[in-house]
């Protein structure tokens, strides 16, 4: 996955941070490449932020090494290192105006007065804060101080931009819109971005890696599809929103399908060998996003591996789609999928109506111990 | 909507009383200052010959010179220790930081009269400061250093701390951060600490009349002893401008804030 031939941009080894005796950060190693957008993902209290605030040098670590550029870094200050934070508060300086705090960080590396002052032209440029730069913090809109944030560490020319939740305080359309906006200035000063979030859908639609920790741990690293299609393990699955996650022993390994049975005896049927070590681990059940699962009435014929009859319980109304919840007769699952409302799908079921419910193996996400 | 009626007739009528009750006296006495009466207890016809006197008067002249100087010396070093206090408590975390915080502030609940004698006995039989400007401007700074510390304090729970971390990861070493990001941050509690100090040093009258020592006397000394004497027209005088000039500084601060603002 990473380029062999250069080192990456922050090299992070068997890191480990203690919180009065608590393990924060338990051996994490990864590697951020140059140029991407590089996301921890992972519900609150897993460890990410402390992992970026150990790259800032905002915390001192227990064990390990942080490299940047190869260099190891573990005893530099915050204040001599070479990358830059935008922290979820923002924390714009209050009392400085727009150019202030852009400036700030240029003054102190003692850069000299014409030069700033092209650089903050620069930035206010990329950011679209023209007519800005006299105002504070306080007069200024939620995006707008979100784009004084960015621009105040982009300023410095940092090797990586280290984000912690920025876009959390933000309504959903202000973030929708900020999301490609950072993407694009991504793309356009070329900076490696390592960024923190607990929300799957601004990781997914801005990582080129997103590494998803639980419990101080990475769990799983890959491209925004391979977390997201093929989780490997039910946390992840549950974290990713497949409302569907079915624990189950493999029955049948056969061929190029594998047969997985729940509990209550239900059968799944899952395409093998989809991940290479696959092999190596047990297998511990079957994920399916909701949106991978259709339905059809009662007696349809559906040519289909995986079909199950059952008889729907709820229809709840999400605006982009319908959250079906059935349940299966023989065995007592319940399954969730998402009807399009394209085809007015919602007509054509009401709650209590008997269904067939059924995906594709190639749908089916085989979970790993 | 009777019961309406009725409070709605009595809330003015007695908000006025409490009004009157409250500036009565005070406008009783800038009044009389003007007054042309020997005593300056009623009215004989207008003059400004008060004025004249006070600012003729040497003792007063002194007794205002010292009573600013040690106003002025006394917020300073309050507010600066204030703030290095609460800074300490607030940021830093070791054993017993409760029960500092608490003995910090207590001397506000001491009263003045315990206070005021307790530091005589101290200067005088402990350790040994003479009396007069140093006497008098210890005792200040203790009752005010603590309301520094308190007003601080309160600023600073409200505060986004990440602004340090920001200045940090900006390339600001300590220092440089305190002075271009913590600093100005606590600046407006810092200033209404001194807003309050300054004016509670120039008043006070009990803690200063123990630790004043013989011949040296600031402003409320001065009028209390002349009190004595029956020079209640001069009183007047120095009442009315102890009235007028803090509220010239009220509406002057409120001018400038509205002018910032804008």
């Amino acid at each position: 996955m990473t380029n062999k031939n250069s080192a990456p941009c922050v090299e992070l080894r068997g890191v480990v941070k203690k919180f009065s005796g608590l393990v924060a950060v338990d051996h994490v190693d990864l590697k951020v490449e140059q140029g991407k957008v590089f996301s921890l993902l992972g519900p609150s209290g897993c460890g990410k932020t402390t992992t970026l605030r150990l790259v800032a040098g905002l915390e001192m670590l227990d064990g390990g090494d942080i490299l940047i550029d190869g260099e190891v870094i573990n005893d530099v200050p915050a204040y001599n290192r070479d990358c830059s934070t935008v922290f979820q508060t923002l924390a714009l300086f209050p009392h400085m105006t727009v150019e202030g705090n852009i400036a700030y960080g240029l003054e102190r590396r003692k850069v000299d007065k014409a030069e700033i002052k092209v650089r903050i032209g620069e930035m206010v440029e990329l950011m679209g804060l023209g007519g800005m730069e006299k105002r504070h913090p306080a007069q200024l809109s939620g995006g707008q101080r979100q784009r004084v944030a960015l621009a105040r560490s982009l300023v410095l020319r940092p090797k990586i931009l280290l984000l912690d939740e920025p876009l959390a305080s933000l309504d959903r359309k202000l973030r929708k819109e900020m999301q490609v906006e950072l993407k694009r200035i991504q793309r356009e000063v070329g900076i490696t971005f390592l960024y923190v979030t607990h929300d799957q859908k601004v990781a997914l639609s801005i990582s080129d890696i997103i590494a998803v920790m639980a419990n101080g741990k990475l769990e799983q690293i890959g491209s925004a599809r391979d977390i997201y299609e093929t989780p490997k393990t039910k946390l992840i699955a549950d974290f990713m929103g497949a409302s569907n996650i079915f624990p189950g022993k493999a029955r049948d390994k056969a061929g190029k399908n594998v047969e997985i049975e729940t509990e209550s005896g239900l059968k799944i049927i899952a395409l093998k060998g989809k991940d290479k070590d696959g092999n190596s681990k047990e297998i511990t059940g079957v994920s399916v996003h909701p949106e991978l699962i259709g339905i059809s009435h009662k007696g349809t014929d559906v040519k289909v591996g995986n079909k199950f009859e059952g008889k729907i319980v709820e229809m709840i109304y999400q605006g982009d789609f319908i959250e079906t919840k059935v349940v299966i007769g023989r065995t007592g699952e319940q399954i969730t999928a998402n009807l399009g409302s394209e085809f007015g799908q919602e007509t054509q079921f009401s709650p209590g109506e008997e269904v067939v419910v059924y995906w594709n193996p190639a749908s089916s996400n085989i979970l790993l111990g | 909507m009777e019961t309406k009626n009725i409070t709605s007739k009595i809330l003015p009528v007695s908000a006025i009383l409490v009004y009157l009750f409250l500036w009565l006296p005070t406008i009783v006495l800038v009044v009389l200052s003007f007054s042309n009466n020997k005593f300056g207890i009623k009215w004989e016809g207008f003059t400004l010959r008060w004025y004249a006197d006070i600012i003729n008067n040497v003792g007063i002249r002194n007794a205002l010179k010292m009573s600013l100087t040690v106003a002025l010396v006394t917020v300073v070093l309050s507010t600066i220790i204030g703030t290095l206090t609460a800074y300490g408590l607030y940021k830093y975390k070791f054993h017993g930081k409760k029960f500092l915080r608490t003995s910090i502030l207590l001397p506000i609940t001491v009263p003045y009269v315990v206070t005021g004698g307790a530091l005589l006995v101290f200067f005088t039989r402990v350790v040994n400061i003479p009396l007069g400007y140093p006497s008098i401007i210890i005792a200040h700074v203790t009752f005010s250093a603590p309301l520094a510390t308190f007003v601080v304090l309160g600023r600073m729970g409200r505060i986004d701390w990440t602004l340090e971390e920001a200045s940090a990861d900006l390339g600001a070493n300590v220092l440089t951060t305190w002075r271009k990001v913590t600093l100005p941050v606590l600046l407006p509690a810092i200033i209404a600490s001194a807003a309050l100090i300054f004016p509670w040093s120039f008043d006070d009258f009990t803690i200063t009349y123990f630790v004043c020592g013989i011949g040296t006397t600031t402003l409320p000394i001065y009028v209390f002893s002349q009190l004595r004497y029956g020079a209640t027209s001069v009183i007047n005088t120095i009442g009315t401008i102890f009235v007028v000039l803090p509220v010239i500084g009220l509406l002057l601060m409120n001018l400038l804030q509205k002018k910032k603002v804008s």
